[in-house]
């Protein structure tokens, strides 16, 4: 066994340079702790989803509206338990950098659908009798400050109010979702107000997404080849998905986000693990002259490589832990920053043994390097500097 | 008389460099009793520290028998050579002696982590060769914080800490005034007089050289004069 009071001791040899050495692993081990928690939170989005709900759209793409008509029809496909419909309405409050999404959607069905979006019994009674009322996710109001009771004007920049004015919408109440499916910063208001205030103006209102909840009992591929068939020769086809395939879809929007992180994470590996490797050998060479000391008293080779393993190792604990803490540390800031774009954000359990994996592994690697040239290095060359 | 603790026999040892072979050591005999002081002079160059090495199982001959307390070097090796180095060898250093981010109290220490005995053992052993060597005061200096000599001076308490037989110092006064060098000499004096070390000291100075019984010159390789000498201490 090396003497292991060098461990710590030849930490503050260079204290500055093991801070940053530290400080960088800790960085790299966090980054790649965050990166893997937006993966599965991207991936949990489309995992929690209900099985049995189904979304339609425009076969064209999702950008692509589909006629208000078409809902009766999907209604009577066998197998079809309830449907509504939902209707972007890109709108933006006093300025285009206030980005949320906001939606046209009939309460009932919607809230009866979707029962992850728990809204308080009595915001539902408000929203019944106020046409201009709206319900917005709990972190949206924290950001914005907007409480029960309160008008949120917004300019309709896909859908201008036919008087040129701003839309008015009236917090009728919160909602909160607890799953990553469905996000906790969207406006949604109701339907007859948004298609009457269209119409005023001349403008046929259509839908965006039609949403499907299959009837217990039905068979859901059926259900699907169903819904498209009923459209297979309309002036308008359809995609009919499970809303797991329609979040895919809809992440694969900004192309394979997942696969780029992992890339991002593994480029972030190799480059902390290179200068880790120089950090060892630099320390490796500072300590030339102790390793013939030690050697020339009788410690054996094998004790000088166990002892430059077990600094690198102990380093890369030091940094990879600090990494891991940190990761867990802000998850609740960044889950807050990425609400809208990967809702729910939570660092897993499989990620903390992943930065935990990473920080036990990179000190080893990092150090076999320095750790064998220490084995080999003889007393003579240690003391001629070689 | 006994058998010696340094028996060396047609002892050959070359370096190869950039294709040209020097010839440090050239079948150099010589023995070298248990409880000698020795002198080892020579010029630059004429392979001191080489044949210091080789006795301290630090390098290897090429050729020829080097046998210290009864073990044949030329055939030692890996952690039986490291195990009998510990047991057998206490080394002073011209330069690079200390571990300069360990306390001398820490440094003294390091051969008896080799042994068996307790972290409590360890430290009294270790406080009493600084004691011997007059620095009890400093035991929890960094070798920065210490002069040239107290460092040579913590060397020395190192080297015999674990009471090996055999002291190889090469040039322990190297790097010193008068007046510290003076310190060491004394110290390898009662090393020898009082614990009966055998002591193999390598020098360019003659003062020091003095304080051995027996002096061996070196020169290109090859055994020169030896002298007997009445040292210092013993005229005392
Ligand atoms: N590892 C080595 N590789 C090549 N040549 C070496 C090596 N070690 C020593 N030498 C050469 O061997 C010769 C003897 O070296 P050594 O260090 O034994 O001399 P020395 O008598 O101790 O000299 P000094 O009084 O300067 O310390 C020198 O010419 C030196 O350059
Ligand atoms: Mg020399």
């Amino acid at each position: 066994m090396p003497p292991i009071v060098l461990l710590w001791r030849n930490l503050w040899r260079r204290p500055l340079r093991s801070i940053l050495t530290v400080m960088s692993l800790a960085v790299a081990v966090f980054l790649i702790c965050g990166l893997r928690s937006i993966i599965t939170t991207i991936r949990a989005a489309a995992d929690n989803c209900d099985p049995r709900r189904l979304a339609v759209m425009s076969a064209s793409g999702l950008f692509v509206e589909l006629p208000l008509h078409y809902q009766a029809r999907i209604d009577k496909v066998p197998g079809v338990e309830i449907t509504t419909k939902f209707q972007w309405f890109g709108g933006y409050y006093r300025s285009q950098k206030n980005f949320f999404a906001q939606f046209a959607i009939d309460p009932e069905t919607m809230f009866a659908m979707y029962p992850e979006c728990k809204v308080e019994p009595d915001a539902i009674q408000r929203m019944a009798t106020d046409r201009t009322a709206c319900i917005i996710g709990s972190s949206l109001a924290r950001e914005f400050g907007w409480k029960v009771g309160d008008t949120i004007p917004l300019v309709g920049a896909l859908h201008p109010h036919p008087e040129d004015k701003a839309w008015e919408f009236k917090v009728a109440g919160l909602y909160h979702s607890d799953r990553p499916n469905f996000d906790n910063r969207t406006l949604f208001f109701r339907w007859d107000y948004f298609e009457e205030t269209l119409k005023q103006g001349g403008v046929p209102p259509a839908v965006g997404v039609y949403s499907i909840r299959v009837a217990p009992g039905a068979d859901v591929a059926q259900v699907i080849a169903d819904v498209e068939d009923v459209f297979k020769d309309s002036e308008q086809r359809i995609d009919c998905t499970t809303e797991a395939e329609f979040q895919r879809q809809f992440q694969s929007m900004f192309g394979n986000m997942p696969l780029f992180l992992t890339w991002i994470g593994a480029g972030v590996l190799i480059a902390i693990l290179v200068a880790s490797v120089n950090t060892m050998l630099m320390a490796m060479r500072e300590q030339t002259p102790d390793i013939g000391i030690l050697k020339a008293l009788g410690f054996t080779d094998g004790s000088m490589f166990v002892l430059f393993l077990l600094q690198s190792t102990f380093l890369a604990l030091l940094g990879g832990g600090l990494g891991v803490f940190g990761a867990l540390a802000t998850a609740p800031f960044i889950s807050a920053g990425l609400e809208m774009f990967a809702p729910g954000y939570a660092v897993q359990p499989g990620t903390v043994v992943l930065g935990a994996v990473v920080a036990l592994a990179i000190g080893p690697i990092a150090g076999i390097l320095p750790a064998m040239r220490a084995r080999s290095l003889t007393c003579i060359a240690a003391f001629r500097g070689e | 008389m006994a058998q010696p603790l340094i028996r060396l026999k047609d002892v050959t040892k070359t370096y190869t460099r950039g294709g040209e072979t020097l010839t440090v050591l050239n079948r150099l005999a010589l023995d070298m009793e248990e409880g000698g002081y020795f002198a080892l002079m020579g010029p630059s160059g004429s392979g001191k520290t080489t044949l210091l090495n080789l006795i301290g199982g630090l390098d290897r001959a090429d050729h020829g028998l080097v046998a210290v307390a009864g073990e044949d070097l030329t055939v030692l090796e890996g952690a039986a050579l490291s195990a009998w180095r510990a047991r057998t060898v206490g080394f002073v250093f011209q330069g690079f002696n200390l571990i300069p981010v360990l306390t001398a109290l820490e440094n003294v220490e390091l051969p008896l982590k080799l042994t068996g005995l307790s972290g409590k053992a360890r430290r009294e052993h270790a406080l009493h060769a600084l004691e011997l060597v007059g620095l009890s005061d400093r035991a929890k200096h960094r070798p920065g914080q210490l002069s040239g000599g107290q460092e040579q001076r913590v060397a020395i308490a190192r080297a015999v800490v674990s009471d090996p037989k055999l002291i190889l110092a090469d040039e322990p006064t190297g790097d010193l005034d008068r007046a510290s060098a003076e310190q060491v000499l004394t110290l390898l004096d009662k090393l020898n007089t009082q614990m009966k070390k055998t002591i193999l000291m390598v020098t360019h100075d003659p003062h020091a050289a003095q304080h051995a019984r027996t002096i061996v010159h070196l020169d290109k390789g090859q055994l020169g004069r030896i002298e007997h000498n009445q040292p210092a201490a013993a005229r005392a």
